[in-house]
């Protein structure tokens, strides 16, 4: 409630007045200590640009030396004499943020950060690099046949055909991992039996005995046809959906009409989209109705972009 | 933690002090000027003019009076720290390449170059710790380094010693009363010169730094190497962390060859060295070019490094530098 009550009546604007003039700024505090800075300014462009800070007070109370003190209120000499006190721009800059820990493995650390770094340098044209990574990667992997455990490829092994893949119990079978090739012959791992082996996540929808292969698809029982739909924007807010399937039906038969509209005051919201159930027709009114009149407003109309 | 950059030189820096409570720092570059800037915010509190050639270091007494500086003016100044007034001007017959305060802050040394037919020597002064004071003209003590010239040099505990470091790589121990040789021992290789030497917060040993890419921590009393810390780069630079048991090293290959080596492996890092077990433990970028010093806040809080380009970047350490310990010191901290 105090939110809409805070919220200054339109006509109450006093930008009418005065154009140059910007609300004053307000300062409120939250909850969590912390206060909240609304002001106005003008950019280079001469538009009003509202900036919202927050900001947090922490005080940080030191001790130090009575000497220390009196030292930083000596006055400055030299080519400093009668600078402002505080840091001045020109000698004094703050870094970029460093992280350093101390870590007895620094040594260590960084040795294989440079292996790594080394491995990875994939700018070197030809990915002559790249490969070396992927060489380096599989250099102590052996080539293993998942069906008779021989050195071969498992594509190549003379008992594909009769001997299902090592791992791969019989309950699933050759019919989840051979045919629906859900573990690839990459993946080269005992993880091949899905659901099988233990530990081991398998998502919902590839379990045993769980929901088909394709989960449903959402979005109803029709699917929106975009190829032959249009949008059209900049209409009045007393629009109706009638009005628009009656301006857009003598192109061609229409199959949907949706005009969006605010939830709360059940006014329209200033677009809708018209799917015709031809492209053509949907072509044709696409042509004629841009730019004609309704109600108060110029209608807009353009293809549906599909949404992505 | 987030570096402030300082850039009140024109030329690579050469030499940054902290004051005793760490609240002030001074910068000396080859730009014949000195910046004397809060580490707390990095705001600069002034300027000393006066020099006329490159400046090669600079000191601040324990109180924060008195500001020493050496030149290749070949002259040693000292300074109102607050109003930046040149107090007394000493002459010599060479550069100046080292002045530090006693810990008690009445006597001043200044390592002056080989030059000209000149032998390198450590010069000692009487230091009147008023600034308002006549400050003597006199000389009070002449070290002539007839063998290898000296690069650096500090004043030990009680200023009982003068510990030197010398361009073939040799630290010396000398009588800080008679300037009599006590000892010299070969700490780093042959012929590589020793180029910088910081104290440990009681001055009971120091750390020095060295071409040979190495740094070593040396009794002050017997001059015994205690510990080693190896890098792979030639060293400018490495200072004593109090607080925290670590060492930061800075170094970068000779300013001659940065332009023809890139930056990423150009080793423009501040190393941090754990300073018992002798592990690196991290690194901190930041520099464009080789570091030339290293100060630590003597309050433990931070550092300020400064590079040949130009840049002083100060540093204050976040939690996690506090908070590491290795896991026998957690055991022991647990008893």
């Amino acid at each position: 409630m105090s939110k809409i009550a805070n919220r200054p009546d339109w006509a109450d604007d006093e930008e009418f007045d005065d154009p140059t003039a910007l609300p004053p700024p307000t300062i409120t505090t939250n909850k969590d200590g912390t206060k909240t800075k609304i002001s106005y300014t003008f950019n280079d462009a001469g538009k009003k640009v509202k900036l919202t800070q927050r900001i947090r007070e922490t005080v940080v109370r030191e001790a130090v030396p009575p000497r220390v003190a009196a030292r930083r209120e000596w006055a400055k000499f030299g080519l400093e004499k009668g600078h402002p006190v505080g840091p001045s721009f020109d000698t004094t800059s703050v870094g970029e943020n460093i992280i350093f820990r101390p870590s007895v493995t620094w040594k260590r650390d960084k040795q294989e950060g440079k292996d790594v770094k080394e491995g990875d340098g994939g700018v070197v044209p030809g990915g002559g690099i790249d490969t070396g990574s992927l060489k380096q990667q599989l250099k102590d992997k052996k080539v293993k046949c998942r069906i008779c455990d021989g050195e071969h490829y498992t594509m190549k092994c003379p008992f594909k055909d009769t001997l299902a893949p090592d791992g791969v119990d019989g309950a699933v079978g050759g019919a989840a991992a051979g045919a629906e090739g859900v573990d690839g012959d990459a993946a080269g791992s005992k993880e091949g039996g899905l659901g099988t082996a233990s530990g081991v996540y398998v998502p919902v929808h590839l379990r045993k005995g769980g929901a088909g292969a394709t989960g449903e698809k959402m979005g109803g029982k029709y699917e929106r046809d975009d190829l032959a739909t249009l949008r059209v924007t900049n209409v009045s807010e007393m629009a109706e959906e009638n009005d628009l399937r009656e301006i857009f039906e003598r192109f061609g038969r229409v199959t949907r009409v949706f005009l969006a509209k605010d939830r709360e005051t059940g006014r329209a919201k200033g677009f809708a989209f018209i799917s015709f159930q031809d492209r053509t027709d949907a072509a044709k009114a696409c042509e004629k109705i841009d730019g004609y009149g309704f109600g108060h407003l110029i209608l807009r109309v353009e293809f549906a972009k599909r949404a992505t | 933690m987030r570096p402030i950059l300082l850039q009140g030189h024109e030329r690579a820096l050469t030499q940054i002090r902290y004051t005793k409570d760490g609240d002030i720092l001074f910068s000396t570059a080859k730009d014949q000027v000195i910046c004397a800037w809060f580490s707390a915010n990095g705001e600069r509190l002034g300027t000393y003019h006066g020099h006329q050639g490159a400046l090669w270091t600079v000191d601040v007494d324990p109180t924060t009076t008195l500001l020493a500086s050496g030149a290749a003016d070949n002259t040693v100044r000292l300074w109102d720290v607050r109003t930046g007034k040149c107090i007394k001007v000493w002459d010599f017959n060479t550069a100046v390449k080292r002045v530090e305060f006693s810990e008690d802050g009445t006597q001043l040394l200044a390592v002056t170059e080989k030059r000209m037919g000149f032998l390198g020597t450590i010069v000692v002064l009487d230091i009147d710790p008023d600034v308002n004071a006549e400050q003597s003209d006199e000389k009070k003590l002449t070290i002539t380094c007839d063998e290898s010239k000296a690069t650096v040099a500090g004043w030990s505990y009680l200023s009982k010693y003068i510990i030197a470091g010398h361009e073939d790589g040799s630290v010396s121990q000398y009588d800080a009363k008679n300037g009599e040789i006590i000892d010299n021992v070969q700490a780093h290789e042959p012929d590589m010169p020793v180029t910088d030497l910081q104290w440990a917060p009681d001055r009971t040993y120091l750390i020095t730094s060295s071409k040979d890419k190495t740094a070593k921590v040396l009794s002050a009393r017997n001059l015994e190497v205690l510990k080693t810390y190896v890098a792979d780069t030639p060293l400018n630079t490495a200072a004593i962390t109090p607080k925290k048991d670590f060492v930061i090293l800075g170094g970068g290959q000779a300013a001659m060859d940065v332009t023809t080596t890139s930056s990423r492996q150009g080793k423009f890092e501040a190393r941090f060295y754990h300073k018992v077990f002798e592990d690196e433990i991290g690194r901190v970028k930041g520099h464009f070019g080789p570091l030339n010093t290293i100060a630590v806040d003597p309050q433990g809080r931070g550092y300020a490094s400064g590079g040949e380009d130009g840049y002083v970047r100060v540093h204050q350490f976040d939690q996690g530098y506090f908070d590491f310990l290795y896991e026998v010191e957690r055991e022991q901290a647990r008893k």
